[in-house]
């Protein structure tokens, strides 16, 4: 019986748990989510997707060069992208990739 | 001519609140146990949660009922079925809804522990005719367990019996009053703790042990079977605490108006069950699960004695 | 009339895919034998293909839980490999960050062996608390298990002197619960019940048998990595290695519940002290350490960690090996399965929580694999086999 004074104390006390989606955590600024890429500041160096550790970053040419698109189903959110590029044109958030009903939101362009 | 069709509505009116009544228990035990770990436990299914035992059933009657290879099938199905029959008739007994059960006769304490007795063979026969090896080591526990709360429960009720003078249950529940509670606290002790082993919730749910034997004797059923036996052990929680309180809280307040028995009655009883209910889910909460052999030195080494304690000074206070 | 009983590769108890398979008589259990093939996915050859920077977080998710470890063990090898300096700040906040997640294991782990006694309030209310240790390493270093905090060359992010005060007086309340729930080890009587005398390791067997870790430490062998060969500031920092003498998975228990203090006490050590300076020394992204070998060993939470690495010259690896704890505490499993006690066998209800006290991580253990390629047929190695070094 020793941790039933906690039990019965726990009675009285609000409940720990999230009523998730309702209710969500704010989450720290510092957490490593979804990446934001600005366009305009990025050269087409290449750096971002040599560096990056599971293949989720693809080159691919538009209409003013050379650049990449991030597949955030295969990210894994180390953020070697972000240190790497030169021109800071790669941004973390503190967004959630979370659950998307349609794959192409996974991807940022 | 009039009179079987009455006894019949009224045994299938008694049935479904015995079903109703075993569905909230269930409910409530959940709801607790949450609340102590601090969680939230059922929420969604109705308002706070409470029709959530009820999907539960329903949601396994919609599955498929998957009988194994190698498994004996005509006991398989007929254990989940003579569990259900068995229980069922064993709560007719306890005074649920007005001042009598379903049905009353002289000596129905000691038919009802016979039932229940009878219940543990069925799990023993469930267990032991699902082909799998969980499934016999679950039963074989459950039925060793037998050894350790069996006495204690009975010794506890038949003394609390003889000391009020009859061994009628409805009439118990009238004699029996919350103050002769503090001369029986040692009977009512080893009863809950014998009822506790009975229902096998920790720290006795050792046939059904999760993390070790993945649901003991109850592992191979799914679907019908599984929702058939789910309800038997939420009706055989009605039982033990309906029992608890006829025999030693005592039943509704003897309201001498005629008719208004069964309002003022039936709530009463409930909400003395749902107290015992709450003694029971704190224990649940509060303990791990022992082992079988730890089980049965518990028993023999205090729960026994103190049974056999009780006897003596029910027998003094007579 | 003994049957076998297999406990895996499903079960509820294993958080991973695992098998044990047990000799069972009645209640007892005779015989026992490990089976850890099924998770195994070529980490060792994958990381010879990446560079060493990617590799990093490639060895960071060998073991979810012990994933500071892993980069923290890397890190420091291919340091030494390729002779970088790392700075004292960092090093500060490399120990911080190890403690941390020290700390969340063995919550978890305390959670996981109530659960398997089937005492789920304290499961629930361990985990519980152990959101605090999660939300401060959000705060640190960006993920809550998964932390990619360390690189070859130090650390990632500053932590300033806000985030410093913030994680003290975040320790000081969770010293209060977990201090609770060392009461609750000691007091509790079924905690107690099933946990004493259950899974018995002598201390000259858990030698032979190489047992590191708690489980090794919890028989009365003082082996901790961080004492007798420190890295990080582990030499300056002061810390007890904890012992105890009991044997059983009780003593297991109360060797983590002590660390956990520890690591509160040598956080706010390092915290307190903690240099002006970079936290990180300028490393190429395809760094070419020198041709060489190089051996690293961290204490991970759940016992000593070995990485070894050979390099040519170029920027991949020729080869990486990794010897995780739970893979040598896994031959000390098989025998404290089979051998209880001589007037205390090991009953079919210990073998969860035996397994569990080992704080199994089979992700990071399944790796023996023996392929004879003359013949051309892939052979199972049962632990005897491996015991006996055939």
């Amino acid at each position: 019986m020793a941790i039933s004074l906690e039990l019965l104390k726990n009675l009285l006390r609000r409940r720990a748990t999230i009523m998730y989606p309702d209710e969500r955590r704010a989450l720290p600024e510092s957490s490593r989510g979804r990446l934001v890429f600005v366009r305009d500041l990025c050269v087409g160096c290449g750096l971002c997707w040599r560096a990056c550790p599971s293949a989720a970053i693809e080159p691919i040419k538009d209409e003013k060069g050379l650049r990449p698109v991030f597949y955030i189903d295969k990210c894994t959110f180390c953020y070697l992208c972000v240190e790497v590029c030169p021109r800071k044109a790669i941004k973390g958030s503190s967004e959630q990739a979370s659950v998307v009903s349609d794959k192409s939101e996974l991807v940022v362009k | 001519m009039l009179e079987p069709l009455l006894r019949f509505v009224q045994a299938l009116a008694y049935l479904l609140y015995t079903l109703l009544l075993a569905l909230l228990l269930e409910w409530f035990d959940r709801k607790l146990i949450a609340k102590f770990q601090n969680r939230v436990g059922p929420h969604y299914t109705g308002p706070a949660g409470i029709l959530q035992p009820l999907a539960d059933v329903l949601k396994l009657l919609s599955k498929e009922s998957v009988v194994p290879e190698g498994t004996d099938r005509l006991m398989f199905t007929l254990s989940p079925l003579l569990a259900f029959t068995i229980i069922c008739t064993a709560t007719a007994f306890v005074p649920l809804l007005g001042y009598r059960g379903l049905v009353s006769l002289e000596g129905d304490v000691i038919l009802v522990l016979a039932l229940l007795t009878l219940y543990l063979l069925v799990i023993y026969t469930a267990g032991a005719s699902s082909s799998s090896r969980f499934s016999l080591i679950g039963a074989t526990r459950a039925a060793l367990m037998l050894l350790g709360f069996e006495i204690p429960l009975m010794l506890s009720c038949l003394s609390v019996a003889a000391s009020l003078g009859s061994f009628r249950i409805s009439e118990i529940a009238a004699k029996a009053q919350p103050r002769l509670l503090g001369i029986h606290a040692l009977g009512f002790l080893v009863y809950l703790v014998a009822a506790q082993a009975e229902l096998d919730r920790q720290p006795f749910d050792i046939p059904e042990a999760e993390t070790e034997i993945v649901s003991g004797w109850l592992v191979e059923y799914s679907g019908w079977r599984l929702a058939i036996f789910r309800l038997s052990k939420d009706i055989e929680l009605v039982l033990l605490t309906g029992l608890a309180v006829a025999l030693f809280i005592g039943g509704g307040p003897n309201v001498p108006l005629q008719g208004f028995e069964l309002a003022i009655a039936t709530p009463v009883f409930l909400i003395k069950q749902l107290l015992v209910v709450f003694i029971l889910s704190l224990i649940r909460a509060s303990f791990g699960r022992l082992r079988i052999d730890q089980f049965i030195g518990v028993g023999w080494r205090a729960l026994i004695p103190a049974s056999f304690l009780y006897l003596v000074i029910a027998a003094l206070v007579a | 009339m003994s049957i076998y009983l297999p406990i895996g590769p499903q079960h509820p108890v294993h958080p991973e895919a695992v098998q044990l398979k047990l000799k069972v008589e009645g209640e007892e259990v005779v015989d026992a034998d490990v089976d850890v093939s099924f998770v195994h996915r070529g980490i060792e050859k994958v990381l010879e293909t990446k560079t060493y920077v990617q590799g990093l977080f490639l060895a960071e998710r060998i073991c979810g839980i012990c994933n500071v470890a892993h980069t923290t063990c890397y890190a420091i090898n291919v340091e030494r490999l390729a002779g970088v300096e790392v700075p004292r700040r960092a090093l500060h906040l490399r120990l911080v960050v190890e403690e941390l997640a020290r700390m969340h294991s063995h919550m978890l782990w305390l959670s996981l062996l109530a659960h398997v006694i089937g005492f789920d309030s304290l499961f629930m209310l361990a985990q519980r608390d152990r959101e605090l240790v999660l939300d401060l390493m959000e705060e640190i270093t960006g993920g809550r298990v998964i932390t990619s905090y360390n690189v070859i060359g130090g650390v990632r992010r500053n932590v300033d002197a806000a985030l410093a005060q913030k994680i003290i007086s975040t320790l000081d309340g969770l010293r209060k619960r977990v201090l609770e729930y060392k009461r609750l080890l000691g007091e509790d009587a079924i905690l107690r019940a099933r946990t004493e005398d259950v899974g018995y390791l002598s201390s000259s067997k858990a030698v032979e048998l190489s047992a590191v870790g708690p489980v090794a430490r919890a028989s009365g062998v003082p082996y901790d990595v961080r004492e007798c060969d420190p890295y990080l500031i582990h030499d300056e920092v002061p810390f007890n290695v904890v012992v105890y003498n009991t044997c059983d998975v009780w003593g297991r228990a109360m060797v983590r519940i002590d660390e956990v203090l520890e690591s509160i006490e040598m956080i706010r050590y390092a915290l307190e002290r903690l240099p002006e300076g970079d936290v990180r020394a300028k490393v190429p992204l395809l760094i070419k350490p020198p041709p060489g070998e190089s051996v690293a060993r961290v204490e991970a939470p759940r016992g000593e960690l070995i990485h070894y690495v050979r390099s040519d010259g170029s920027e991949k690896p020729v080869r990486y090996k990794v010897r995780t704890p739970t893979l040598a505490n896994l031959a000390a499993l098989v025998e404290m399965l089979k051998t209880g006690r001589k007037d205390r066998p090991v009953y079919v209800a210990d073998v969860p929580v035996i397994f569990a006290s080992i704080d199994p991580c089979i992700c990071c253990a399944a790796r023996v694999l023996l392929i004879d390629e003359k013949r051309g047929s892939v052979k199972e190695v049962g632990m005897d086999e491996v015991v006996r070094g055939e």
